[in-house]
């Protein structure tokens, strides 16, 4: 698959707007303060990537998305560990909600949608019989093709 | 259930000293980061197969001179 590479400025300009949006609709549905607040951790957290991505250590390079193969694997053992305590975390506020009486329909959502999303993931990337077949086919097909060189036993002069 | 685990060692440290290349020039000439051959150096990584070939070609040794898979460990 591959992958979109932006550029560091890029996607800190993507972060500081993303926040600056999210900043407008807590001013729209809380207050300036919570607003003005929202807005200041935009800005460190967009000036803390474009920091953080000049530096070549694994978090700077899978950060900047130039991970070679070994970041690669750390960033996958590191998005599994995140995905694992997410669950855990979603599980214990959807128990405190239903234990609560409150809302709970958000957790309905997020454990659907990320069910479905893993299960067509796995269908998506898992290996599937036609491609196990055709593997199969090619393994034999190479085989004839190896007894068709084969060279006979009255050409070899004896 | 006994499971194996399988040490990958290898000649990278020693064919870069042999070469008086820094770990920062092999990094670049093989396109990972320097501490991706720290990592491969101290055996704590083993390469795929694609980058092991990198390496081999880079060193232009055979793959099988610069990586031993032959080490392992039953535990």
């Amino acid at each position: 698959m591959n992958k979109v590479k932006h550029s560091r400025f890029l996607v800190s300009v993507l972060v500081f707007g993303a926040g600056t949006v999210m900043a407008g609709a807590v001013a729209v549905g809380h207050t300036w303060t919570d607003a003005m607040i929202t807005e200041v951790i935009t800005i460190v957290l967009a000036a803390a990537y474009f920091a953080l991505t000049a530096s070549h250590s694994d978090i700077g390079d899978i950060y900047a998305q130039r991970e070679d193969e070994r970041q690669h694997e750390v960033l996958v053992k590191a998005q599994s560990m995140a995905w694992r305590v997410m669950i855990l975390t979603a599980f214990v506020c959807a128990l405190i909600a239903v234990a609560g009486n409150h809302n709970y329909w958000q957790a309905d959502v997020i454990g659907s949608v990320g069910g479905f999303s893993f299960l067509f993931a796995l269908m998506a990337y898992g290996a599937h019989d036609e491609q196990s077949a055709s593997l199969s086919e090619g393994v034999m097909a190479g085989r004839q093709h190896h007894d068709e060189l084969t060279v006979p036993e009255e050409t070899t002069g004896e | 259930m006994l499971s194996i685990l399988y040490i990958v060692k290898n000649r990278v440290r020693e064919e870069r000293g042999l070469r008086g290349l820094s770990q920062a020039d092999l990094a670049a000439g093989l396109g990972v980061s320097r501490q991706t051959v720290i990592a491969i150096e101290s055996g704590r990584y083993s390469p795929s197969l694609p980058l092991a070939f990198r390496i081999a070609r880079y060193f232009t040794v055979p793959v099988d001179m610069m990586f031993d898979p032959e080490e392992e460990v039953a535990t």
